[in-house]
């Protein structure tokens, strides 16, 4: 199914390449089918920068599927490099795998993170049922047996539910980072149920992943792996507060072609800005569940050096890539 | 009242004109399949899969127009076993034992009419069975971790392979055959390709819907070229329909008891409609005893195992629908559709998906009056589709599939593989080998490993754990004495052959 | 009794390579207790042991057909194989045609009907496929038409 799938999408990215050629206008690639995390970051960031003027014509969005987002990425770095008017969605997989190298050796510096407004936060959860009841006890069961702790994911073994688990206990001082069990479900509700059931003793995931058992009363959050407290959350503790300071979202951002001017950059990281500040962001947020996640420009930048080799390094260890 | 509100939901999208449109479209088709000889709820719904993703719709309308067409194949099933003495499928077996001979006598309107009523009872109350019955297990998933799963799924292929044939080897070798398809490919958790030979078609695995169009549908036809097609000259004249008000009445409390039945036998993983037409039966007849005249073509006789086997029908859909394990050949079918449409069916699917359950539930109901519409009245209708002789029928069937799963992948391959199920299914069934746990394995293969491998690596190796809670052990106990009960009790619940003129 | 057995034979025989096969099957540094080999080799074992069970046990002799059944099943597998391996190069008219109209002459020989069922299935067919549900068929290539 897999190649079947890739095909298709390879052939109909070609078609829409074909025609995108001749837009003037700015242009945003969501590297995925329409529906997904990346087309909406383009639809709505582009949307959204028409509304408030910050830019004068309205964005065009194109879907490039393929290789989980790798055919984009080839795409921008082969033959837009110096594309001023060109912007990429990108979130947290974007980097998880270029981090493990699944971009066929393509790497995080051959592109520009211009900056990111929003953001799925990672969670860790425990069913209702749990005996843990701060991240400390369930930290200290995990260093006490580090077997007696599964922890369930909806993401692959090496994807980024298993690196929330994996950067918490490495952070809290757990050594040996391959002991701590992580068992792969194909999405985060699966993995939410075998929780809740108590065959896994902790889920880590995606906010708008557990919202749901959340208000149905089913689980327990035991920390948010964000800055500060997200809004409309008010009453789940940071990881941080909690003495583990690791800040893992899904962030929704952008990257633009390696060769533009620092001007250029300048130039879209200052588009973003506006768009934060704005009141109609804060409503798609709101509407979506998002929490803040405002950095742009070089801080951004910054940022995603330290995820990617964060990332890179936590998945040697585990084995993950060489 | 979340049932009433998920009802509500339901319905709203059910009672869209287009989704409507789809489901009157798929009962008439459904009808039209399961009236043809050889063409039955399981290749009917495995050849129109293909053509739904060619149609572009969505799950909801996917679903919608598949499942009408699953129940239609249910009530069209019993036309031509009343009329000619051929079962449509397996579950209308037992609709021939008191349908023909009712038929010959010339009541055959009556029999048809009588027959579609008790669908309709037995669909109708098992749809409602359904509504409240699926909310609740899909909160007991909570109990059903990898162990449990793991001896689940063992259940369905226990039970069904034990009461689909009279050798319990012959139904661990169809099983396993099917479970050793399913692990062909890449594997899912280190991404090596498996058992492919090297042979870069089969990176992805071998397509269920490939193997489940072969199975069924090339099968038949080599049995058609066999016989010649001799079984399908129309036996009975069809004269006048018209409603057999007293037959319905006495029935009244047969219809219900016999939907009763026949749903708890369909919610039973691996059961399915088979046994609830057939348990329907045999209640009813040792209820009536000797006096009842079971066999001569007696009303009861034909409402015992229509309502049980619609019944039957219907709750094979909750096992599929909260827990992924199909309750019978066809549910496994539809079960193929979900997951090529990329829902899981489990637990999750009620609070993730909630449209797509409701709604499907919601056009359940619709298609179940619309099934008694046009089986009631318009019954005649489908008498006439009985007419196409089968050298057109078959070919046509051939030509459809070909095209179906050609439009898939565009692969030659497929259609190569395709072939050689059919030649595989021809064999089986020559050996009384039952084919339907090929298709189980290969639907279930996938998710039976991840269950074993997950629990393995939750209890670091440890086999015991498999049988670790008291769900687990029962699930094992019951696969056990599912799997070994049909030997013993194969002498005294004999199957009855089918009447000879 | 002797299909039985020589069914049991062959499946035990491809139980055992299935067995050998999966056991070649490449192991990644990430693995679990279970493995990638550990449910195909657990599957082959009890594969295995059935076909043993059938060749021990066999039920009675299966009625079949005559060996002129037989040559027309043979053939019908060979007219569909070819028709799978011409769909693509031919395009859906012809072979289509020549298929049905064969297996309808299989089912029942009569020519006059075979050849009215070859056509008519094949061009009925075409317009459904094509126009009804919008699949992207050839219905002749173009180096036939020259």
């Amino acid at each position: 199914m897999k190649y079947k799938k890739l095909k298709v999408m390879l052939l109909s990215s070609l078609l829409i390449l074909g025609v995108s050629g001749i837009a003037l206008a700015a242009e945003c690639i969501a590297p995925a089918n329409p529906g997904g995390g990346w087309d909406f970051t383009c639809r709505q960031i582009g949307k959204v920068m028409y509304d408030i003027k910050a830019i004068d014509k309205p964005m065009q969005v194109t879907n490039m599927a393929g290789a989980g987002g790798g055919l984009a990425f080839n795409h921008v770095v082969a033959e837009r490099n110096e594309d001023a008017e060109l912007i990429v969605a990108a979130s947290s997989a974007t980097t998880t795998r270029l981090a493990q190298n699944a971009y066929a050796g393509m790497t995080a510096d051959q592109v520009r993170f211009v900056g990111s407004i929003g953001a799925d936060p990672g969670v860790i959860v425990v069913g209702a049922k749990s005996p843990f009841n701060s991240l400390g006890d369930l930290i200290d069961a995990v260093k006490a047996n580090p077997g007696g702790v599964a922890f369930a994911g909806g993401s692959a073994v090496g994807g980024f539910d298993h690196l929330k688990a994996l950067m918490v206990m490495q952070r809290a001082g757990v050594d040996d980072i391959t002991k701590v069990k992580y068992i792969s479900f194909n999405a985060g509700g699966d993995a939410l149920t075998q929780t809740i059931g108590g065959f896994t003793q902790a889920m880590t995931g995606d906010m708008s992943e557990v919202v749901g058992f959340l208000k149905s009363g089913d689980i327990r959050v035991l920390a948010v792996l964000t800055e500060e407290r997200v809004p409309g959350f008010d009453d789940i503790p940071t990881a941080k507060e909690q003495g583990i300071d690791v800040v893992a979202v899904n962030w929704r951002g952008l990257y633009i072609p390696k060769g533009v001017s620092d001007d250029t950059f300048k130039m879209w990281a200052d588009r973003l800005q506006q768009v934060a500040d704005s009141a109609e962001w804060k409503k798609v947020m709101v509407d979506n569940g998002l929490a803040p996640f405002t950095k742009v420009g070089d801080d951004f930048q910054s940022y995603i050096d330290g995820i990617v080799a964060e990332v890179r390094t936590m998945s040697q260890k585990l084995g993950v890539i060489q | 009242m979340d049932i009433l509100a998920n009802l509500a939901l339901g319905f709203s999208i059910a009672l869209s004109p287009y989704t409507l449109m789809l489901a009157v479209i798929g009962c008439f088709l459904g009808t039209i399949i399961g009236a043809l000889p050889g063409l039955g709820p399981s290749n009917g719904v495995a050849i129109l899969i293909p053509l739904t993703f060619a149609l572009g719709l969505d799950a909801t309308s996917a679903l919608v127009l598949m499942t009408a067409v699953y129940y239609g194949a249910m009530y069209g099933g019993r036309i031509s076993s009343i009329l000619l003495n051929i079962p449509g499928d397996e579950p209308a077996l037992m609709t021939t034992l008191d349908g023909y001979p009712m038929a010959k006598a010339g009541r055959a309107g009556d029999a048809l009419v009588l027959s579609g009523v008790a669908s309709f009872v037995g669909a109708f109350l098992a749809t409602l069975g359904l509504i409240f019955l699926a909310p609740l297990l899909a909160r007991v998933a909570f109990l059903f971790g990898p162990a449990e799963y793991f001896a689940l799924y063992l259940l369905a292929f226990c039970t069904l392979g034990g009461m689909a044939s009279n050798n319990q080897a012959k139904a661990a070798i169809a099983s396993c055959i099917g479970l050793a398809i399913a692990m062909i490919g890449v594997d899912e958790s280190s991404g090596l390709p498996r058992l492919t030979g090297g042979n870069l078609h089969l990176y992805d695995g071998v397509d269920f819907l490939v193997a489940i169009v072969g199975l069924f549908a090339i099968t038949e036809v080599f049995f058609f070229i066999e016989s010649h097609g001799k079984h399908s000259s129309l036996g009975v004249k069809l004269d006048k329909v018209s409603i057999p008000w007293k037959d319905i009445i006495a029935c009244r409390w047969v219809m219900l008891r016999c939907s009763a039945v026949g749903f708890i036998a369909g919610v039973l993983p691996g059961a399915g409609a088979s046994l609830g037409s057939f348990m329907a039966y045999m209640s009813e007849k040792s209820i009536a005893g000797e006096k009842g005249g079971f066999g001569t073509g007696v009303a009861k006789g034909i409402a015992a195992p229509e309502a049980g086997n619609n019944a039957a029908a219907g709750g094979a859909l909750v096992p599929m629908l909260t827990l992924g394990v199909p309750g019978s050949g066809t549910t496994a079918v539809l079960l193929a559709l979900l997951m090529t449409l990329n829902i899981t069916p489990g637990p999750t699917l009620f609070t993730e998906n909630p449209e797509v359950v409701w709604g499907l539930i919601a056009s359940l109901l619709i298609a179940n009056f619309v099934l008694l519409v046009m089986n009631v009245p318009m019954v005649k209708i489908f008498v006439r589709v009985l007419q196409v002789p089968p050298w057109v029928l078959m070919p046509g069937v051939t030509m459809i599939s070909f095209v179906g799963i050609y439009s898939l992948s565009g692969s030659y391959f497929d259609l190569l593989l395709m072939v050689g199920f059919g030649v595989l299914g021809y064999i089986m069934r020559k050996l009384d080998i039952p084919t339907v746990p090929v298709i189980l394995g290969i639907l279930l293969g996938g998710h039976m490993e991840t269950a074993l491998r997950r629990a393995m690596l939750l209890s670091d190796g440890d086999w015991t754990y498999l049988f670790s809670s008291p769900i687990s052990i029962g699930l094992w106990v019951a696969a056990v004495s599912g799997f070994v009960a049909p030997m013993f009790l194969r002498n005294i619940l004999k199957k009855p052959q089918r009447v000879t003129d | 009794m002797q299909s039985d057995r020589i069914f049991g034979l062959v499946a035990t025989v491809l139980a055992l390579a299935y067995i050998v096969s999966a056991n070649q099957t490449q192991i990644s540094f990430l693995t679990d207790p279970v493995g990638p080999k550990g449910f195909p080799v657990l599957i082959g074992i009890i594969w295995a042991l059935s076909g043993m069970f059938m060749v021990l046990r066999p039920d009675p002799q299966p009625e079949w057909p005559g060996l002129r059944t037989f040559g027309a099943l043979a053939f019908a597998v060979v007219i569909l194989i070819g028709y799978a391996y011409a769909l693509k190069p031919l395009g859906f008219l012809l072979p289509t045609a020549v298929a049905a109209g064969v297996l309808s002459y299989q089912i029942s020989p009569n020519p006059k009907h075979a050849v009215l069922t070859g056509i008519g299935l094949s061009g009925v067919l075409f317009v459904i496929f094509k126009y009804a549900l919008g699949l992207g068929l050839v219905a002749v290539p173009k180096w036939l038409l020259g």
